[in-house]
């Protein structure tokens, strides 16, 4: 599929030469870059990757600054907003609180994998169809979760719909729209 | 063939940028790449006033990665001080001075995030603190007047409304109060930014990018030198208004560095890096006949704001012009105190003080045995009570009447605490909604070409406003074109001026400035049909309209491509809207970064009002205090609504809005330190999809003749204005208390 995204998986943009500063405004030789890393092998939207990172680095960090999937948001690094949520092996996860180096061999679907601009996902329709979504920043996260929703057997009814989807923050307050789209999504969704 | 059919003002379309959200297409400016960015992270105080005694950076400089440490060290008088907004800020990093918590003292940067946050972690910062005033209360804190502070402030008055409060029948008085809240957009205030050579280039997201004024006066370059990109905006609500230090710190990073910058501020950082909704304290007094006709109207406000700053919202601009009275009296203070500065958050003014006075209507209504909105139709009035200019349209009354009926207001309990359904108290509640149509200015320039496709470019902001949408409506509507024909750029300097996306006036301004381009575009389009060997002569051109993609005039329909083809393939025109009471050169100063305002309660010849009602059930448990919103309705007027889809959904976000500063939202200020307490989104409290289960935004046709050429009005701010009174007022009903202090939350009612 189409990331739309210029830089390229997999290779970070080479470090500059530039040297670092001291406060007094002096360079210095630049301290190197050793902390440990780690190769992480995982599939991301159907594309392998094998990635030598940081140990510290979240997935979502991951996908955003080394792989260029900013489709996935952040919106409080900390597990209490939903924005980052991305699917690793089919379930819905907080990208933020998840550790790259822990997905070894997992399968990761990112907003831009459920779908494309010419084949869109049901739950992608029909948060169109619904206007359930406003700025949008959230919207990809909401998406990864509805999708969940739905598999998980989450939406049985509009009550059942707001509360699975009350994980995910929309400041905006789309909230009813995205409880008529969750409805209308799940009985469209084949899986 | 047939023409797709143009599209129509008001038409439910589909957001035009809808593919580009829910694909995760759409580039927030922290999405936007630059190679070899290096990460930063801010340091931020850990006391609210005091000095910084020492910076010890020595284990930082040794984390690997690690590139920069900007300090007052090596800061002061790199950046000037810049001209502030809404209020005069301190946080430039310009000297030891703490002067509020979580100011920023630093700006960490390394070849990695992960490294700069390791280096942030490691920088060892002594202050040396003083007692600092947390709020209202506290020692140390300074008052006066606004009108004192701010000489362009007057507070509405007429009549005597001391001696009419005394000596009426009917009297009420109570204090209400507003708590502490933050804007919290979903995304975080981010800055990208780098240099090429004297130029700066800056992706954040931004409601006003023309506040690249900021940045200019920082650096002391002239704004042509700076580009300020924010295509898509992941939430606003005033708290990405202006230019703020982090952006200048970033910047002169970029510079030292010369390479790019990013920094992503941490949620609990935004508590205080920015601007804030200050809590409010209100003593209102309501006088009245036996038959509700209000006699006196004394609203007494009074807000926190930082040392240096004179912001304030003042309100009662609005509640002295809701309803009819002979003696009012508003006074507003402010209260200074060791805070960051304050600054608009959604619906500024009216959130905190249509919450005092809609509460008061409602305690009056009570006081005399009469239903809440009778009492408000005893006091509809078609002039401000003020000076007596003319409402621009007012449909005050009919927002009630249909939202009584939609809800079954006539099975609301008359006695308080009468209704029990099982365990759970039921109450109804009502009260108004208000917000001023505002308006500012704004260039557009549209082009269209030899296919028929327009290009709409302008410098306005999508905020979740649905700009892109309603400004392609406009578009197409004027030209005759489908909504799929135009395209719409936004947000970017280089773009012809627009206004801030604020207070509401966006919608109006910008598309009357784009249907004024096209009413160019179609004259032009007019003499090429002149020019038609067929039709030139046939005096029905002058009535000629665009539609469906055709010039139409009498029986003759030309095609627009065939007329464009004819005059070279392009036509283009750069049309403007300006408030009528804008300052001279309202474009050339939107351009310097100075946002243009107009109309609302201070236009010359009428006071022009957005209105609703909003209709609340709720439901209390008898043993817990548990509080359920069930159902809310709100019924608005807001003149021409450009896209009832998109107004309806900005609307029911607004009244959710409303609800959260009613029962969820409070930034806790810790009295001693005069820090902020729950800065994360675990302990400081939004509504979530379970919190509200139905919620109904009606739009009312109306017709407003004289605000601006297309009668648009904004419901941006307009669905949170009073929402917090209905909710209080409704647990009223439901319980017999009556709570005059926001959030309401179950201990208040066990």
């Amino acid at each position: 599929m189409n990331d739309g995204h210029s830089l390229a998986p997999e290779s970070r943009p080479a470090m500059t030469a530039a040297r670092p500063l001291r406060a007094d405004g002096e360079s210095r030789e630049a301290v190197p870059d050793i902390r440990p890393t780690v190769t992480t092998r995982f599939a991301v939207n159907g594309r392998f990757h094998a990635v030598e990172h940081d140990v510290r680095v979240t997935l979502l960090d991951l996908l955003r600054e080394r792989l260029g999937l900013t489709g996935t948001k952040k919106g409080c690094d900390h597990g209490q907003c939903g924005a980052c949520t991305v699917h690793v092996n089919g379930e819905a996860v907080l990208s933020c609180l998840t550790l790259a180096a822990s997905l070894e061999d997992v399968v990761v679907t990112t907003i831009e994998g459920v779908g494309s601009p010419e084949k869109l996902h049901p739950m992608q329709q029909a948060f169109i169809d619904h206007d359930a979504l406003q700025c949008g920043y959230c919207t990809p996260g909401q998406i990864m979760a509805a999708i969940a929703c739905v598999r998980d057997g989450g939406a049985r009814d509009a009550s059942s719909v707001r509360e699975w989807m009350s994980g995910t923050l929309c400041r905006c307050a789309a909230y009813p729209q995205i409880a008529s789209a969750v409805l209308d999504a799940a009985g469209k969704m084949v899986d | 063939m047939t023409e797709p059919s143009s599209a129509r003002i008001g038409e439910p379309l589909p957001r035009v940028d809808a593919l580009a959200k829910v694909t995760g297409m759409a580039l927030f400016p922290s999405d936007v790449p630059a190679p070899e960015t290096a990460y930063a992270v801010l340091l931020t105080s850990t006391i609210a006033l005091g000095r910084i005694v020492r910076i010890d950076s020595s284990a930082a400089e040794t984390v690997p990665g690690f590139l920069l440490l900007l300090s007052h060290e090596n800061v002061a008088g790199c950046i000037k001080t810049p001209h502030a907004f809404a209020g005069l800020s301190t946080t430039t990093v310009e000297s030891v001075q703490v002067m509020h918590d979580g100011q920023i003292v630093g700006l960490i940067v390394a070849q990695s995030y992960e490294g700069a946050c390791e280096a942030a972690a490691c920088v060892r910062i002594d202050y040396e603190p003083s007692s600092a005033a947390a709020g209202f209360d506290s020692p140390g804190v300074q008052r006066r007047r606004v009108k004192e502070a701010n000489a362009r402030h007057q507070d509405p008055r007429i009549g005597d409304a001391d001696a009419a409060y005394v000596s009426a029948p009917v009297r009420i008085a109570a204090d209400y109060a507003t708590p502490t809240q933050h804007h919290n957009s979903i995304e975080l205030l981010t800055t990208t930014c780098w240099w090429e050579g004297d130029r700066l280039t800056v992706h954040e997201p931004s409601q006003f990018v023309l506040d690249r004024r900021y940045l200019a006066d920082c650096f002391g370059i002239p704004v042509e030198h700076i580009r300020v990109v924010s295509r898509f905006c992941g939430g606003g609500f005033g708290g990405k208004t202006s230019g703020t230090p982090r952006t200048a710190l970033c910047a002169l990073a970029a510079r030292r560095l010369n390479r790019p910058v990013k920094l992503v501020a941490r949620r609990e950082q935004a508590f205080t890096i920015n601007t804030y909704r200050a809590e409010t304290r209100h003593h209102v007094r309501l006088a009245a006949h036996h038959d509700g006709r209000l006699l006196a109207l004394i609203h007494e406000g009074m807000e926190i704001t930082s040392r240096p700053s004179t912001y304030s919202v003042a309100g009662t601009e609005v509640t002295a012009r809701m309803y009819a009275c002979a003696n009012i009296r508003t006074e507003v203070s402010i209260v200074h105190a060791d805070r960051n500065t304050p600054g608009f958050m959604r619906c500024p003014a009216e959130l905190p003080y249509m919450f005092a006075l809609e509460s008061a209507m409602d305690e009056l209504a009570h006081a005399l045995h009469m239903d809440p909105i009778e009492l408000r139709r005893r006091n509809d009035t078609d002039r401000d009570p003020i000076d007596g200019r003319a409402y621009s349209s007012r449909s005050l009354m009919r927002c009630f009447d249909e939202g009584a009926r939609q809800f079954g207001w006539s099975d609301r309990p008359a006695q308080p605490g009468t209704h029990r359904m099982g365990e759970w108290r039921v109450g109804y509640g009502c009260a108004a909604a208000s917000y001023p149509a505002v308006l500012g200015a704004s260039a557009a320039r549209v082009s269209l070409d030899g296919e028929a496709r327009a290009r709409v470019q302008l410098a306005f902001h999508e905020i979740g406003n649905g700009a892109y949408t309603v400004i392609a409506q406009a578009a197409a509507a004027a030209l005759g074109l489908p909504l799929a024909s135009v395209e719409v750029e936004l947000g970017d300097t280089r773009l012809p001026p627009s206004n801030i996306a604020a207070a509401s006036n966006g919608t109006a301004t910008t598309c009357n400035a784009v249907t004024r381009a096209c009413a160019m575009i179609r004259d032009r389009l007019l003499e090429a049909a002149r020019q038609d060997p067929l039709f030139g002569t046939d005096p029905s051109l002058q009535a000629a309209q665009l539609m469906d993609g055709c010039l139409v005039a009498g029986g003759a329909r030309l095609p627009i491509a065939s007329l464009v083809e004819r005059i070279g393939g392009l036509v283009d025109a750069e049309g403007a809207y300006i408030v009528p009471d804008a300052p001279p050169g309202a474009i050339e100063r939107l351009r310097q970064g100075i946002p243009a305002f107009g109309g609302g309660v201070h236009g010359r010849t009428h006071v022009a009002l957005s209105l609703g009602a909003h209709f609340v059930q709720v439901h209390v448990h008898v043993l817990t205090g548990e509080i359920r919103v069930p159902r809310v309705l709100g019924v608005f007027a807001a003149g021409t609504i450009m896209n009832r889809r998109t107004a309806a959904s900005q609307l029911t976000g607004g009244m959710i809005w409303g609800m959260g500063s009613a029962l969820h939202e409070a930034t806790i200020v810790d009295p001693g330190s005069a820090r902020y307490i729950n800065r994360s989104f675990a302990d400081y409290l939004i509504p979530v999809n379970a919190d509200v289960p139905s919620v109904t935004a009606i739009l009312l046709e109306e017709r407003d003749e004289v605000i601006n050429p297309m009668g648009i009005k904004g419901v941006g701010e307009l669905g949170p204005s009073g929402m917090n009174a209905a909710i209080a007022n409704a647990i009223f009903n439901a319980t017999g208390r009556r709570l005059r202090s926001l959030p309401i939350l179950p201990r208040h009612l066990i």
